[in-house]
């Protein structure tokens, strides 16, 4: 019996596909400007990866940014839950999740596998992907260098704005006085992680804490998480597919409880096609 | 006036929602005043005696707010950053008098910049203590004394004794009416949506006492013998804290799996839950139930010997909610810059917690321009709760 959960994120589609045995294929692609349409293709591709066709796949769940835009989908499930039940299966002794996303930052606290409390910074860029891809641009480095190369740093400059418009600014301004790249980059991942984790401290940070999202693949942007929390995170080999793990499990979860006749009408009606209500 | 085409019940409350402002302009065409207020603690018994409608003055959670913000701080709080901008657009033009009130900072602040810049032909601002000290009793029914002295003047004729006795009576009848709409929202799933209660209690402050009533009435008789069953959500909440006063914000909730069961708001059971006693002098009875028995945070209970007792003190009756109306989940909503409610978060989240309840707290814009991030929000915690 194979399971599905489909993350569509604001920045990258992530798909798993998974047996009670384990994760059977995942993919991970760009969710470009088209993305309403892409769910599709981004299904078939991991059905291709898993060697199975679309009947196969019982039961599927929605989530992220783009979970409405998912007409297969059988139900949508918050991020929120998903990466909670996500890291709640890879790491069961974690209580507190740190989710750094494309466009929003959250903080989620688990009780006994359960969602307790969470916090989201969805209104502004800073603390989130897109403050490290403007910083990045700004610098002239490419995005997936800003890590390694903050991690040379002997001593990272003070960036100390919480606006992402400001924060480029003071970071031009370090440059023009002469301040290495690394040590602004070094500075920049610990105003990020400053903002991250001021938020979090809202809801509580109980150990153990697990860092996901494309953020957590950051190393420079986990070392100043770690640098100031004091202590080391969980991380997950994939951090970027904790969220589609978590709907693939809830999928299984919500099959078993779905009566059989209903789950036969269910597979009948869906179609592995683009969502409609654009056209 | 209703006539035979006027629409009843949850349609009426529906039209009224939408134009708030028509009824009273009826009123005032038929030479009747009508009487603005802030919040919940101008007794409305004393407008109603005089022959005048009282009409809560709200905000709009869709107008942008534009000309409020060159007279009033950002730091003040938006409802009522709301309500003034409204009224310098002249949505309240209708209003021949104004009743601010210090219900809290926001309201007082607001209540004075009003009247200095919104002429009406009769203000008043009424101070309302903060405690419920007999001291504090004493000086609010002084200040009763005043407000009533200042309606009958406008008005031209004095307040007998008989007639505001009647008027407590139209009152009392109407909050025991909103109890037995409460009543309907016990059953699982509730008869009545959250969204159709706010259209329902919003429509009765802005129409007369007695076609409040029949209103109320209209709708009890209707939702009883509706034919439909509602779908049944996850969620049964208990909304605590600042008001909403625009189902834009309740849809969104029960589009995202909750029920709306029963607020602890001021457009929800805060001026409904208790009946004023008839008292020798009628206004003992209006200055206790004003002061003492509209639950607001705004209003300082005294502590006790404890944290856990205080807390008893304090939040007592949502326990009562939370037990008969089989509440699963508390949304504390707190307008943003609202001190009231926002100081108090820490305690009510740990009495409700204590009682073993999820509480989602969020800080709001009020603007249904800023809704849709919240969806999640809803969405997390009806899972939570599921």
């Amino acid at each position: 019996m194979f399971f599905a959960g489909l993350d569509i994120g604001s920045t990258i589609t992530k798909v798993v596909i998974r047996s009670p045995e384990g994760i059977r294929a995942a993919v991970i692609k760009p969710t470009a400007a088209e993305h309403r349409r892409l769910a599709h293709k981004v299904m078939q591709q991991a059905l291709d990866r898993a060697g199975l066709c679309f009947d196969a796949v019982q039961y599927i769940v929605a989530t992220g940014y783009g979970r409405i835009n998912v007409p297969f989908a059988d139900v949508q499930v918050t991020e929120i839950t998903c990466h909670m039940r996500g890291i709640a299966s890879l790491f069961p002794q974690v209580r507190t999740i740190i989710d750094i996303g494309g466009q929003d930052s959250k903080g989620i606290k688990v009780k006994d596998g359960k969602l307790a409390h969470f916090v989201m910074n969805d209104k502004c860029a800073a603390g989130t992907g897109r403050f490290l891809e403007i910083m990045a641009r700004a610098l002239g480095v490419e995005l997936e260098r800003i890590g390694p190369l903050s991690l040379q740093s002997r001593r990272p400059a003070e960036v100390s704005s919480i606006c992402t418009v400001f924060a480029e600014q003071e970071a031009l301004l370090r440059l023009s006085e002469g301040a290495g790249i690394e040590d602004i980059l070094a500075g920049i991942h610990r105003a990020a992680a400053h903002r991250i984790c001021s938020m979090v401290e809202r809801i509580h940070v109980d150990r153990e804490v697990a860092l996901t999202g494309g953020g957590a693949k950051n190393a420079g942007l986990r070392k100043a998480v770690e640098d100031r929390l004091g202590f080391p995170v969980c991380l997950a080999p994939e951090p970027l597919l904790t969220g589609a793990l978590g709907a693939a499990l809830i999928a299984e979860e919500r099959s078993a409880r779905a009566g059989s006749r209903d789950m036969r009408e269910r597979q009948r009606r869906r179609r592995l096609e683009a969502v409609t209500f654009f056209d | 006036m209703t006539t035979a085409s006027e629409p009843k019940g949850l349609a009426r409350a529906s039209k009224v929602y939408r134009n708030r402002a028509y009824r009273a302009r009826e009123w005032k065409a038929e030479g009747k005043k009508v009487m603005g207020y802030f919040c919940c603690y101008p007794p409305l018994e004393l407008m109603t005696a005089l022959d005048m409608l009282p009409f809560r003055i709200l905000g709009d959670m869709d107008e942008s707010i534009s000309v409020g913000d060159g007279y009033l701080p950002t730091v003040m709080c938006i409802f009522y950053r709301s309500c003034f901008d409204l009224g310098m657009k002249g949505r309240y033009d209708f209003l021949d008098g104004f009743i601010g009130a210090h219900a809290c900072d926001g309201a007082e602040r607001t209540a004075l910049i009003w009247t200095h810049y919104i002429k009406s032909p009769c203000n008043f601002h009424l101070d309302i203590p903060h405690t419920s000290h007999v001291a504090a009793r004493d000086f609010f029914k002084e200040q009763l004394i005043h407000l009533k002295e200042t309606l009958e003047s406008f008005a031209g004729s004095t307040i007998g004794e008989a007639r505001l006795r009647d008027a407590i009576a139209l009152h009392n009848r109407q909050r025991g009416l909103v109890r037995d709409l409460y009543e309907l929202r016990k059953p699982d799933p509730p008869l009545l949506t959250g969204s159709e209660a706010l259209q329902v209690l919003i429509a009765t402050m802005c129409l007369p006492v007695q076609e409040g009533s029949t209103l109320l009435e209209e709708v009890i008789a209707e939702v009883k013998t509706r034919r439909e069953t509602p779908e049944k959500k996850i969620g049964r909440l208990l909304i605590w804290g600042s008001l909403i006063d625009n189902t834009a914000l309740t849809g969104l909730m029960e589009e995202s799996g909750l029920h709306i069961v029963v607020e602890d708001t001021a457009i929800g059971v805060r001026p409904f839950r208790h009946d004023i006693e008839q008292t020798q002098d009628p206004l003992d009875g209006l200055a206790r139930h004003y002061l003492e028995e509209v639950k607001c945070p705004r209003t300082f209970v005294e502590t006790g010997a404890s944290y856990g007792e205080d807390l008893e003190n304090r939040f007592h009756y949502l326990r009562e909610f939370a037990t008969h109306w089989k509440v699963n989940g508390v949304y504390a909503n707190i307008i943003r810059n609202c001190d009231i409610h926002g100081y108090e978060v820490p305690a009510v989240r740990d009495y409700l917690e204590g009682l073993g309840l999820p509480v989602l707290i969020i800080e709001q814009d009020y603007s249904t321009a800023a809704l849709e991030p919240l969806r999640t929000r809803f969405q997390a915690f009806a899972e939570a709760i599921g």
